[in-house]
């Protein structure tokens, strides 16, 4: 399965020419328009809310406020936890209004929804709700939420510490860090920031009164989890919902779940009897769309006297925002206990993790959803080990790596690690990155006036394992006998309609433009997950594999009879079936198109496979200059080597890992969700505040990979949609600060803006 | 209200606008050309990018009544008798869209960065593309789309 | 937005008694700061009276050593103009860094300056170059027409025709962008006029402000090193949470130097 495919995607032709269909560019008949408002305040009591004044407003309909949304039996958003923390407890859940009632606890918070003739019109009304609010104090920091006499911002949730968890065993690392010749510790923290997918949350719903349904047509990742998450919040039958999903512009994991907004129009479509769009401005985005990241990390590492790993302790205190997302908790704990050793055999480790609620918008998974975050946690604390001990920061890691031999590898928490070659990894990146030669171009950079330094990460992540047991592929025939592939998974830029269908197409030896993959079809139902953590190709698409084999067998007797021989007389191969010693053949798309028209088609078939986490790894290096004047830091070289096992297609592998390394990019240097301490106002609302990367900068990455298969798929894959991420978040962060180590500057917190780190060189200068 | 007469695509248009609406607003949801994206308010993501009298601008940042006798052409008019432009074979070519939503404004930006510049350096480029932001691509592989059609002889 | 009435105006004596009698409508040029302004919802203008298009406010030209651009002259038709590169190509220079492609279609000179955003570009090459506004009523020599955060000396009703530009001997613009909105984080603009070295720096502080000290040691020396030994007092200048005032004052300096730098380059 590692045959180059061309670059052209099948989705691109829709898409270069205007002919997508994203959410907002749905329009239905006689559809209203909401507009919400929000929240301009971190923390208060609604004192006072009267909507008339909006409601004669030219062109509004309708206004609804929390009782609303209370009346309607909506109040039970979904939570994906499935785990119990220390002593047994379950997770304390925060109630989540669809729009607040009584209180507000961040600002962007839906207060009230306004519908009306148009958009401008309901816009226009917005002004005219009169609400009063009496203020509360604001906590938007883990450490003020968990301070003694902190504002409460759920009743049943105290100190606003949901959850307490640990992964472990913290005897054995408080013994190991006894006896340890060296301690290295660090606070590495993880930034809060916002995944801005291009496209601004949108959705049409309307209601059809003769059946009692829902049509809904929204951003996703996959309609399984979306529609079911619908279901919990409204109550309303799954068979009731149907997710009309398209074009996603982009997700990350932002668009995996049900916002409340859609379901305040639920209840607008249903009583008012015409379909209800909204469109969200990107203002209203960075106020409501989850969060990323955001966790305040502090990590000591134990060495021996040969540099040794001894053991890791980490502390993790999840800023979750003020209410609870499906993935945000999950994948803040469970993600970084699983590779909490990093790629290096370290026989004791420990992590305690505490889930914090803010006054702040909440936070859900983020490309990478906590494996970013340990995997630089762990690659900071091994570069400044390799500082502190004067030890060439690749030969620690080399020390340190799980060997090859010792795999599958049991870590001391949670994680089972796949065949992984963490040594050829590094190995690739030192030559392709020129390690070793690095020492005269920093000379070079010097007489130029810069700093120059070059940085590394050795990383892992495991996969997402899925939320259902299972992914299933369906492969139907059309009427006109065409090769169609159903499946529940929606890719948001990850290209599935050509991978999946190319791996249909190279299993089955047809070109690969007669297969059409269909994701996230209402009305086909199949168990299958969303895509999100890396896992559609080795998931579903491992399936796409298994259900072409099961193509190839379902239709020999059916080839079988069309040549009037015996099954077993005949091989398949490029498409067709054989005769064996003879001249018969068949083409199986040909045979396909003799019995089109027939209902059932005799060929359709649903396979199924299960597939867990898997591994995928790799070594990034990056060199970059910092210009002392200024506090600029510019990129001048990446080089990336990754094991995503088998590789199924280069171009959407290489698109995937430029992609991934320039959001880590972005956090190391720019973005930062901020909120004013004082006020709980967001500080960073737009993209005039809110760091972006644009072209150039990073100019160019060197890729490289390295596949060690996977065997714990038949694609012999491993997820790679997160991996540049995972990688660039400390590889940066090492390569800046090793510029600045010659100063005398030892950590610095992202972001490394030029602000910072021009005041961190005028502190580190000489009295 | 005000009465406009805008070409766009080649094909002409008589609408009754509030003075109010915005070019962009006027593309998708009364001449149902939603190919222009909205992807901000504040002027920096280039999503809306289109071609009015020849010259790239956004369209979320102009009212349709200045656009009052213009020529306007958007993504959906980019293709010529079911042939792509080159600009749009190059992004196809070198992978430089992933979930598509940055795209039209993109290779509206883009043919209007080669039209004043055949032969852009790269950082005539990155400087060409300031205007316009990409979350999924990293830039690397439109940086690519934009040398080929640079390079493609025509 | 809030709803407005949009009028083309057809001369520019009529667009000046419109505004003049009517204090809540507002002019629009290119709209670069306007509409975005208006989307938000940050202002309700009853009228916007659209001059853009209005041939008095239209030209590039080089006439008695000035450099004179009609106010409704876009960025992009400054930074291309052969006339621009060959008389003042600093401030083609500067032009080509406001904002980005699309904006500079759009955006005019008149009314960056009208606006004074204190983080814009083209103030500091008014101040540093001495330019002179030529309003419908007045000429106003550039010392006296920026007068603090989004503050001119502009009356109810005035409106700028055109900017006349005296051509220095030679000129720089060294810009340091804002990392989210790309404007000036700091900008400054040096000129050998015939009246000395002029320094305007924008970007940094509350409004665009010329650098006295840098222009007596420059005087003195014209050399980037001149300005070693002088600081910028980091006390008024602009802080956020992009950077402090003690970095903005560095790069007030250091932007300063580079634009030195490059003058004596050109």
């Amino acid at each position: 399965m590692t045959e180059p495919h061309a670059a052209n995607r099948r989705e691109d032709l829709r898409l270069i020419t205007g002919r997508g269909r994203y959410a907002a560019d749905w329009n239905l008949p006689g559809q209203l328009h909401a507009c919400f408002l929000r929240s301009d305040r971190a923390h208060a009591e609604i004192v006072a809310l009267d909507a008339g004044p909006a409601l004669k407003c030219r062109g509004v309909v309708a206004v609804y406020t929390g009782a609303d949304a209370i009346a309607a039996g909506y109040t039970q958003f979904p939570n994906l936890m499935t785990f119990k923390g220390r002593s047994g407890a379950e997770i304390l859940k925060p109630a989540r209004p669809v729009l607040a009632a009584g209180k507000v606890r961040f600002v962007g918070e839906t207060v009230a929804m306004v519908v009306a003739e148009s958009a401008l019109a309901a816009q226009d009304a917005l002004g005219a709700i009169v609400i009063e609010y009496r203020d509360l104090p604001p906590v938007v920091t883990t450490q003020d939420a968990l301070a003694a006499g902190a504002s409460q911002l759920h009743a049943n949730i105290p100190g606003n510490l949901c959850f307490e968890w640990e992964s472990g065993d913290a005897a054995a690392v408080a013994r190991a860090f006894a006896e340890a010749a060296h301690v290295t510790r660090l606070k590495p923290i993880t930034t809060r920031v916002a995944p801005n997918p291009m496209e601004p949350r949108a959705c049409v719903i309307n209601y059809d009164a003769a059946s009692d349904s829902y049509d809904i047509y929204s951003p996703s990742q996959g309609i399984n989890m979306l529609r079911r998450q619908f279901s919990v919040l409204t109550g309303v039958p799954e068979e009731k919902l149907r997710l009309h999903l398209h074009d996603t512009g982009g997700s990350f994991g932002q668009r995996s779940a049900v916002y409340p907004e859609y379901a305040a129009q639920m209840i607008a479509a249903k009583q008012l009897g015409r379909p209800v769009k909204w469109v969200a401005s990107r203002s209203e985005c960075f106020m409501s769309d989850s969060h990323g990241r955001a966790i305040d990390i502090t990590g000591e590492l134990a060495l021996d006297r040969d540099g040794r790993f001894l053991a890791a302790r980490y502390e993790f205190d999840c800023d979750m925002g003020a209410y609870l997302t499906p993935t945000g908790c999950v994948s803040h704990l469970r993600n970084p206990a699983t590779c909490m050793t990093g790629v290096y055999r370290i026989p004791a480790l420990y992590g305690s993790f505490r889930v914090v609620l803010t006054n702040t918008v909440p936070v859900a998974a983020y490309r990478g959803a906590g494996r970013p975050d340990i995997a630089y946690a762990v690659e900071r604390l091994v570069d400044q080990a390799a500082t502190e001990l004067n030890i060439d920061r690749d030969e620690l890691r080399r020390r340190n790596f799980i060997p090859l031999d010792a795999f599958p590898y049991k870590t001391p928490t949670m994680g089972v690690y796949e065949q992984s070659d963490f040594a050829g990894c590094l190995d690739k990146a030192l030559k392709a990155a020129d390690w070793n030669g690095f020492a005269p171009r920093r000379a070079a950079a010097v007489k130029r006036g810069k700093l120059r330094g070059i940085g590394m990460a050795t990383v892992i992540e495991g996969t997402g394992a899925g939320i259902y047991p299972k992914d299933q592929i369906a492969i139907e025939f059309d009427a006109q006998g065409r090769l169609m592939v159903y499946t529940v998974s929606l890719s948001q830029g990850q290209s599935h309609e050509t991978t999946f269908a190319a791996i249909v197409a190279q299993t089955l030896g047809v070109a690969p433009e007669a297969v059409t993959l269909r994701q996230s079809v209402q009305g086909k139902e199949l168990i299958g997950n969303h895509t999100g953590g890396s896992r559609s190709l080795v998931g579903a698409g491992s399936v796409c594999k298994i259900a072409a084999q099961k193509l190839i067998e379902q239709a020999r007797p059916l080839a079988a009879e069309e040549l009037e021989l015996e099954p077993s007389q005949l091989d398949y191969a490029a498409g067709a079936f054989r005769q064996r010693g003879g001249e018969k053949m068949i083409g199986l798309l040909d045979l396909a198109r003799r019995h089109a028209g027939r209902n059932p088609h005799p060929l359709n078939l649903v396979a199924e496979g299960t597939v867990g986490s898997t591994f995928p790894n790799g070594c990034h290096i990056a060199e970059v200059e910092v210009d002392p004047e200024t506090g600029v830091t510019e990129i001048v070289s990446y080089v990336a080597v990754d094991d995503c096992g088998n590789v199924i297609n280069h171009s959407v592998v290489e698109g995937q890992i430029h992609g991934g390394v320039t959001q880590g990019a972005g956090q190391v240097f720019g973005e930062h969700a901020m909120y004013d301490r004082g006020s709980g106002q967001l500080l960073t609302g737009s993209f005039s505040d809110y760091f972006m990367p644009r072209a150039g900068f990073i100019r160019d990455i060197k890729m490289n990979e390295h596949p060690v298969p996977s065997k714990l798929n038949v694609l012999g894959a491993k997820g790679v949609g997160e991996s540049g991420c995972t990688a660039s978040l400390p590889t940066l962060a090492n390569a800046t600060l090793d510029a600045l180590r010659p100063l005398g500057i030892q950590h610095l917190d992202m972001p490394l803006t030029p602000s910072k780190l021009w005041h961190a060189m005028q502190a580190a200068k000489p009295e | 209200m005000t009465k406009i007469e805008i070409t766009v695509n080649g094909a002409r248009h008589s609408r009754e606008v509030e003075d109010r609406t915005l070019l962009v607003d006027l593309l998708r949801d009364q001449l149902g050309l939603t190919g222009t994206h909205v992807g901000c308010d504040t002027s920096q993501c280039g999503c809306c990018t289109v071609h009015v009298n020849g010259r790239a601008l956004k369209s979320c940042t102009m009212l349709a009544v200045q656009a009052n006798g213009a020529e306007v052409v958007t993504i959906e008019g980019m293709a010529q008798g079911g042939k792509l432009h080159p600009v749009q074979q190059a992004f196809t070519d070198c992978h430089a869209l992933q979930c598509g939503f940055c795209t039209p404004g993109m290779i509206m930006a883009v043919t209007a960065l080669l039209r004043d510049n055949p032969h852009p350096s790269d950082e005539e480029i990155y400087h060409g593309l300031e205007g316009n932001l990409c979350r999924c691509t990293g830039y690397i592989n439109i940086v690519k789309a934009v040398k080929q059609v640079a390079q493609t002889p025509r | 937005m809030f709803e407005f009435k949009y009028l083309q105006a057809k001369t520019l004596s009529e667009a000046g008694a419109f505004v003049a009698a009517n204090p809540d409508a507002k002019l629009l040029a290119g709209g670069m700061t306007l509409i975005p302004t208006l989307k938000q919802r940050l202002a309700q203008p009853s009228h916007l009276v659209d001059i853009g298009g209005l041939p008095e406010l239209q030209g590039i030209e080089v006439k008695d050593g000035r450099l004179v651009l009609g106010a409704a002259t876009r960025h992009q038709e400054v930074a291309a103009s052969p006339v621009v590169g060959k008389a003042l190509p600093a401030l083609a220079y500067l032009a080509a860094q406001i904002g980005d492609p699309q904006v500079r279609n759009r955006g005019t000179i008149g009314g960056s300056v009208a606006n004074n955003d204190p983080a814009a570009d083209y103030p500091a090459a008014v101040l540093a170059l001495g330019a002179t506004i030529v309003t419908t009523r007045r000429e106003i020599a550039a010392d006296d027409f920026f007068q603090g955060m989004f503050s001119t000396a502009l009356e109810e009703g005035e409106i700028i025709v055109r900017l006349s530009f005296p051509l220095p001997q030679r000129a720089a613009y060294m810009k340091f962008p804002h990392p989210a909105s790309g404007y000036a984080m700091t900008g400054v603009f040096v000129a050998e006029t015939k009246t000395g070295i002029r320094v305007a720096v924008t970007g940094a502080g509350p409004g665009v402000f010329r650098w006295s000290d840098a222009e007596s040691a420059l005087a003195k020396k014209l050399h980037p090193a001149a300005l070693d030994a002088l600081a910028v007092a980091a006390d008024d200048l602009n802080e956020d949470i992009h950077a402090t005032r003690e970095y903005r004052a560095n790069l007030v300096k250091v932007m300063a130097k580079r634009a030195v730098q490059k003058l004596l380059e050109n």
